[in-house]
């Protein structure tokens, strides 16, 4: 061996199977040389799927790509998962912005449009052909009777919750509902309701809003009680 | 200084021309000098159902490209004391003849002299509608018990509560018929007001004499008597600051025998 390998690429089991982890202090053109030689090492020879952890090392979308080509060109290892410490600044801002909840006191009336790239609260009525839409989710304290956009970044978890839920069309995601009568979700009282994706994921049903704790558990912030 | 009203509704033919004359005139009949507009170029109606048609010289276009003085184009209504002025929209060209700033200029200008500047604005969100709200101070926008003029009063709303200017609008509901609402059959005072959400200046009772006036150019509201009439009384009477109670849309029978009928019903 005439070159001194710097054990820039560990490779460990784990219980969740096969794991690269990455040097994330040297120059990456010696990384991807190394797991080059690592990958290419005629002892890995089975086929597996393996979880890279890069450590703090901020890679960029192709270089990412570049890992994972040089692995899958070399190996038959297949990469399932990849883990970093490291977002961007431009990353992060939007995760907080996904999960800021927006405010909006009054009434969205006909041919209004509210956005929110978080949740969205309306204080206020939305009024036929007025529209709320939200990456998030969306709750109405007033009459919803015009059209609910939830979870619009593609959030097929999302919710739409209103004190009095009587939209003409709502939608989730890219699904959309018209609240016509044979729709066989309406129910009589439209007071307290939520709206959210069924399991199915085809439809738009809804729910009376105390079932919402047990329908999605995880909007709830408040982490265990008194 | 006087203060600029623009009468308004999105949907047409709920009355906004007729709102305008009456509303016009009853502040007219109230002492105050009042000064009409009609922004509906290419369909004007306003000076039709005044009566003032045939008086007509020149029309707002022409004060505004300057063809004519404003006190030129005036048109007095002799029956009011030199109280009730209008101002005639131009029949000949279409609404993009004129811009909101050339109107504001307008409205500022006759709000020197007159204590009431009520515009009259045409159907429609389009330029029309902007040329006529620019110099508003104040909206009032006029619907009928109906779904869809409702609707298109909430679109009316949202949009003039974008306008910085301008005081959140009131609401007139035009046209009530009483027998219809109480069937359940028309949308109801109350679902009206919570489903738009602004203060009610007032409500008019639907009259076939309103027809029958406006053809004859007289104001409905000439007649002292009649519903609508007082429903168009008490609506300028608030406009002034009075407080007036809102009006019974029960139809009273004011005869002697019916009084003594109703203390044996007790």
């Amino acid at each position: 061996m005439t070159k001194f390998l710097k054990n820039l690429v560990y490779v460990r089991g784990t219980k969740e199977g096969l794991v690269l982890q990455f040097d994330d202090q040297c120059a990456y053109v010696d990384l991807l040389s190394e797991l080059k030689a690592k990958v290419s090492d005629p002892a890995l020879d089975g086929s597996a799927e393996v979880q890279l952890h890069l450590g703090y090392r901020y890679c960029t979308e192709a270089q990412y790509k570049e890992i994972v080509a040089t692995i899958q060109n070399n190996s038959h290892l297949r990469v399932s998962k990849m883990r970093s410490e490291v977002i961007s600044v431009e990353e992060s801002n939007k995760r907080i912005q996904e999960r800021q909840s927006e405010t909006y006191v009054g009434i969205v009336r006909s041919g209004q449009v509210v956005k929110a790239e978080g949740d969205l609260v309306v204080v206020g009525d939305v009024n036929p052909n007025g529209k709320v839409v939200a990456g998030g989710n969306i709750y109405v304290l007033g009459r919803l009777k015009g059209i609910a956009h939830a979870g619009a970044n593609g959030n097929r978890e999302a919710v739409i919750a209103a004190s009095w839920l009587e939209a003409t069309h709502l939608m989730i995601d890219d699904l959309i509902e018209t609240m016509t009568d044979e729709l066989t979700v309406l129910s009589e009282q439209p007071e307290m309701e939520c709206a959210y994706l069924h399991s199915n994921g085809q439809n738009i049903v809804i729910d009376r809003l105390q079932e919402l704790r047990f329908i999605r558990p995880q909007i709830s912030t408040f982490k265990g009680g008194s | 200084m006087g203060e600029a009203i623009v009468i308004t509704s999105g949907k047409g033919g709920v009355g906004k021309t007729t709102t305008t004359a009456n509303l016009g005139t009853a502040l007219a009949l109230q002492g105050k000098k009042v000064c009409l507009i009609d922004t509906d170029i290419g369909l004007r109606n306003l000076d039709v159902i005044l009566g003032l048609e045939n008086r007509i010289i020149y029309d707002l276009v022409d004060v505004l490209e300057g063809r004519c003085k404003v006190h030129q184009a005036l048109v007095k209504d002799k029956r009011f004391d030199d109280m009730l002025y209008l101002l005639p929209a131009a029949q000949t060209v279409d609404k993009n003849a004129i811009n909101p700033e050339q109107m504001k200029e307008l409205v500022t200008e006759l709000k020197k002299d007159y204590d009431f500047v009520i515009i009259d604005c045409p159907a429609g969100i389009e330029q029309g509608y902007k040329n006529a709200v620019a110099g508003a101070d104040r909206a009032i926008v006029v619907t009928t018990p109906e779904i869809s003029a409702v609707r298109d009063a909430d679109r009316i709303i949202g949009l003039l509560e974008l306008e910085e200017n301008i005081e959140p609008p009131k609401l007139i509901i035009n046209r009530i018929r009483q027998h219809l609402m109480k069937a359940g059959e028309a949308l109801d005072i109350n679902e009206i007001t919570t489903h738009l959400s602004i203060d009610l200046l007032g409500i008019v009772a639907d009259d076939e004499s309103v027809i029958s006036s406006s053809n004859r150019g007289e104001p409905v509201v000439m007649d002292p008597a009649n519903r609508a009439a007082m429903g168009y009384r008490n609506i300028a009477r608030r406009l002034l600051g009075e407080s007036v109670p809102l009006m019974t849309m029960d139809k009273q029978s004011t005869g002697v025998f019916s009084k003594i009928k109703a203390i044996f019903a007790k």
